[in-house]
């Protein structure tokens, strides 16, 4: 469609917002209320501009202008907000008249004249849509003589978001992200014309998706507890990176101040997670910046742990190693370990001639599937089959499953990047929740919105799917054939299913017979990279619970903390060498020779393969991590005490022996990544509990780090235990109890949580790096009372 | 120690009501039943408190969060108990220039009370609302559902102290109009159940 703006001509794709074409245009206007991948509304009335288009006669010619012979332009009585307006041919758009900078300098003082105008104390200012606005289309002086609105400042709509009634403009952004993009409605106006303010009944915003209505404020009313007066915002580096926290690669902007990173924010990859991240990657970094962190190496003197310099660290090491024979040392690497210190332990055991390496956690069966799917393909599907907790095991599946139910695709890129108005996006659209099957042991979030769910007992997978396969059960009949009939299907298989080899076949199978494409939830970030580069054990006797069990004389251990199972600490004892790379002192750094300060994943510099294939860069924010180093930067210093210039001692050298077997520059990677084919590696040697009475479930939260993630542990009272109220009145528990118990050897401290979703004579608490889902013995008898919650009388 | 009462669901024991009200709307229009639902509680218990609230919600399927935000749209209805006789000034244009911040300030006065509140033995609310549509005959009183119409400082006089006896004047229309419209409120009782948190 041909459009007009001032003097620029384009031709436009029907269903245009006209402030798209502006925008296209290369002009501007203000708005506060449109947002990318949400709802036009036309709440804030800013966007006003000129708008006209020619009119047809009746034999279907254009109505001409006999002064110009052209076809005449008929204009809107009134200025027209763009943003709710679609292209029509011959359109124009007028947004340089003194009728329209009047209608939108008008519109200004009418924001402003509540607006408290606080910016010198607000977190906002300097990245304020209304300052910035107020700047470009205001009028610079106030004519309201009257006393302001005033309302509350500082309340806290969760432990995570604090909320300024008084900054609010009412432009309804957090409102509708609520009930379009995650489909909680947690969140509306209160009250009615000047006196409406926005707010819940709800405790706490239940919703896993809750901070992004922090990024989307167009003003300082929504703000990020966690930096609240940290900073402001032209002090903060902003680093461009990507999330470790799960496998979905997200991208995150990372704000970083004086050497401390004050706060997360979502960035925008259009293809991954748009503009969202879930809570979970948004309020988890304050472990990164917590006083404890270990910033020096450290080696064991007379049976204390004495600050050394690297040189001395290494030095002991190199001469400890060296009196090993072939195969006698185990290196093993955490799943969020980059691509580049993959290689670089891979070398390091290729140098020092062991086949004992390993990454951790991961599962029985591969993360790479043969036919993988997209995030696009799962948010254009037309039958999705989760078998998972996806919400928490990556939080962007959810979140794209449910792009996928409003049965709207992604939209098309403008020059401008992506519509700020997409008008096939509606306010309380009808979700096609009969195109969304899911099937987990316990009542999943996801099953909120899907027409068929299905709860199965806890370690029944491969007949669930057989059940489906061989369509012996109506649901399971339906389900395979809404699968084969739909144009697009996707299966989606998490940990439960990854963890059995057997029902990982099946899925394959059933993925086979009805041509749907499979998600492989991996472990942790980058889980598919690891796999893919082939940091596997050698065979299947050296994998890490082999290494952990005497079959390594010498372990180096990188973000594991392994020593937390008491049979498996002594099994550490004997050990001639162990060397921990960690972020934070913990049971196994008490047994180590040598202890390394490690990189937190905010201050790496490397590349992550997310759970699509996709290589995605993992870039370094600026904190102060003392003496840390990466992994590579351990293989550089250990090569330096030996000696030897090792292959992979840097992100650079790591990257050249990369880009031999990738074909791929993963230093020049676009900013949202490239799939690349990969071929699944031989996963062999873990073995899995089949029976106990608790089950590990995967978490958004890092439950490892929550202890040190102050706000977060605030907003989820700790790592929980889930179980039925029938089964915590029998164990004698209460909500709330703060409760500490051997599970599997490890001892945790929970909080009791009981719940209808859980079924009966199963209990449910976090997994963590070193005790990954599944099946789990849990010792009633052990269970001690640290804490016992209040009781109302 | 403080006895909580449990309050009993408000439709557990009105199924008919309900259903006939759901009945009203197709299946996916289900949560357009959310203002007569929250009339038929009002009405009731001249009240919709946050059991009730969150008791529609559940009806309805929806989110708490979206009753409390459509309840609280309205004036009509009310977070706490409202008193025996709810005065309403009209404060629109017509009203207002004809004296109802007059009115509005002796009743204050009066009853010692402001905009939006109730007072401890639950006799008098006031509250300013707009327009009542009556704009021949301002300023306008209503009181519960009666209309009093051209109410000058001494009628105001009169009308308080009939209420503070615990009468209820005929109303003083002046026009056409009825003050039995179909949704008439219940009759008062003498004990105003307060429900939860009131």
């Amino acid at each position: 469609m041909k459009v007009k703006v001032n003097d620029v001509e384009l031709d436009l794709a029907p269903g245009t917002s006209a402030i798209d074409a502006v925008f296209a245009a290369g002009y501007d206007v203000p708005y506060f209320c449109s947002q990318e991948y949400m709802s036009p509304i036309g709440a804030c009335r800013m966007c006003l501009a000129v708008v006209g288009a020619p009119r047809k006669e009746r034999d279907g010619s254009w109505t001409m202008d006999e002064a110009t012979g052209q076809p005449k332009i008929f204009y809107f009585p009134n200025p027209m907000a763009t943003c709710t307006t679609a292209i029509m041919e011959g359109m124009v758009i007028d947004t340089l008249s003194d009728v329209t900078k009047k209608a939108q300098g008008g519109m200004m003082e009418m924001h402003l004249i509540n607006h408290p105008l606080d910016c010198p104390t607000c977190d906002k200012g300097g990245a304020c849509e209304l300052q910035d606005r107020a700047y470009e289309y205001g009028s610079g002086h106030s004519r309201f003589i009257f006393d302001k609105r005033h309302n509350e400042k500082h309340h806290a709509l969760s432990e995570l978001i604090t909320l300024d009634r008084e900054r609010c403009i009412h432009c309804k952004r957090c409102v509708r992200y609520f009930e379009e993009v995650p489909g909680d409605e947690v969140l509306d106006f209160i009250e009615r014309g000047g006196h409406t303010f926005i707010g819940t009944v709800e405790e706490g915003l239940p919703s896993n998706f809750s901070g992004n209505i922090t990024d989307i404020c167009p003003v300082g009313a929504l703000l990020d507890t966690t930096s609240r007066f940290r900073g402001r915002n032209w002090e903060y580096d902003h680093t461009r990176s990507t999330s470790l926290d799960d496998a979905s690669g997200s991208a995150i902007t990372i704000d970083a101040r004086t050497g401390r990173i004050e706060r997360i924010k979502a960035a925008l990859n259009t293809q991954v997670n748009k503009n969202w991240i879930d809570d979970g990657t948004r309020f988890g970094h304050e472990y990164a910046a917590s006083s404890d962190r270990i910033k020096t190496p450290m080696l064991r003197k007379n049976g204390k742990l004495e600050p050394v310099t690297w040189e001395e660290a290494t030095l002991f090491i190199s001469e400890k190693l060296k009196k090993l024979s072939d195969n006698q040392l185990g290196i093993a690497l955490r799943s969020d370990a980059t691509l580049e210190e993959g290689v670089a332990a891979k070398s390091l055991a290729e140098y020092l001639k062991t086949g004992q390496i390993d990454h951790y956690p991961r599962y029985a069966s591969s993360v790479i599937s043969a036919n993988p799917a997209s995030f696009n393909d799962l948010a254009t599907a037309g039958a999705i089959f989760v078998m998972a907790d996806a919400t928490e095991e990556v939080p962007m599946v959810d979140l794209r499953i449910k792009d996928a139910l409003k049965g709207v695709t992604p939209p098309t890129l403008m020059a401008h990047g992506v519509p700020i108005a997409d008008l096939r996006l509606k306010e309380r659209m009808p979700r096609k929740t009969n195109i969304l099957s899911v099937a987990a042991p316990y009542r999943v979030d996801l099953m909120k919105y899907a027409a068929h769910s299905m709860v199965y007992p806890t370690g029944t997978e491969v007949e669930v799917l057989k059940q489906i396969i061989d369509a012996s059960t109506d649901a399971g009949k339906a389900l395979k054939e809404s699968l084969s009939a739909a144009e697009k299907a996707v299966i989606v298989l998490g940990a439960f299913v990854l963890n059995s080899a057997e029902a990982s076949k099946l899925a394959d199978d059933l993925a086979k017979a009805t041509g749907a494409k499979v998600m492989k939830l991996g472990a942790m970030a980058n889980s598919f990279g690891l796999e893919s580069q082939d940091v596997l054990p050698a065979k299947a006797d050296y994998s890490y619970p082999n290494m952990l069990s005497g079959s390594a004389k010498a372990l180096i251990v990188s973000g594991l903390n392994p020593a937390q199972n008491a049979e498996v600490a002594q099994a550490l004892l004997k050990l001639e060498l162990l060397v921990v790379h960690d972020l934070f002192e913990n049971e196994t750094t008490a047994l180590a020779h040598v202890v390394l300060p490690a990189k937190s994943g905010y201050e790496k510099e490397g590349t992550v393969v997310n759970l699509e294939g996709r290589y995605l860069n993992v870039n370094p924010a600026p904190v102060d991590g003392g003496q840390a180093v990466d992994f590579t930067g351990f293989v550089k210093e250990l090569g330096d005490a030996l000696n030897e210039r090792l292959e992979g001692r840097s992100v650079r050298s790591a990257r050249r022996l990369l880009k031999k077997s990738l074909e791929l520059d993963l230093s020049e990677l676009p900013l949202e990544g490239t799939i690349a084919s990969a071929k699944a590696g031989k996963v062999a040697g873990l073995k899995t509990n089949t029976s106990g009475n608790a089950l590990l479930v995967p978490s958004m939260v890092r439950s490892e780090y929550l202890n040190r993630n102050a706000h977060l542990f605030a907003s989820t009272g700790g790592n929980a235990l889930r179980l039925h109220p029938a089964d915590a009145a029998s164990h004698n528990l209460s909500a709330h109890d703060v409760i500490s118990v051997s599970v599997g050897g490890f001892k945790r401290r929970l909080s009791v949580q009981p719940s209808e979703s859980v079924p009966e004579g199963m209990m449910l608490l976090p997994a963590l790096p070193d005790q990954p889902v599944g099946l789990v013995q849990l010792d009633l008898n052990s269970i001690k009372k640290e804490q016992v919650a209040l009781e109302v009388a | 120690m403080v006895e909580l009462e449990t309050l009993k669901p408000f439709f557990a024991e009105r199924q008919d009501v309900l259903n006939e009200i759901l009945g009203r709307y197709p299946d996916y229009g289900r949560r357009s039943a959310v203002m007569p639902l929250l009339w038929e509680v009002q009405r009731e218990e001249r009240q919709v408190n946050e059991a009730r609230i969150h008791e529609i919600a559940e009806i309805l399927g929806i989110q708490p969060t979206e009753v409390k935000g459509v309840m609280s749209f309205y004036s009509t209805y009310h977070e706490h108990a409202i008193g025996k006789y709810h005065l309403q000034i009209c404060s629109t244009l017509a009203c207002s220039l004809a004296g109802s911040d007059e009115m509005y300030d002796f009743i204050s006065e009066e009853t010692g009370l402001v905009n939006g509140e109730t007072d401890r033995q639950g006799l008098f609310s006031i509250q300013k609302v707009e327009c009542l549509g009556s704009c021949t005959t301002a300023p306008v009183l209503q009181v519960n559902d009666t209309y009093y119409e051209r109410v000058g400082k001494s009628r105001c006089q009169t009308l308080l102290e009939a209420f503070r006896r615990g009468e209820m004047p005929e109303p003083w229309r002046e026009r056409y109009g009825d003050n039995e419209g179909a949704e008439k409120a219940k009759p008062l009782q003498n004990t105003i159940k307060t429900g939860g948190n009131a």
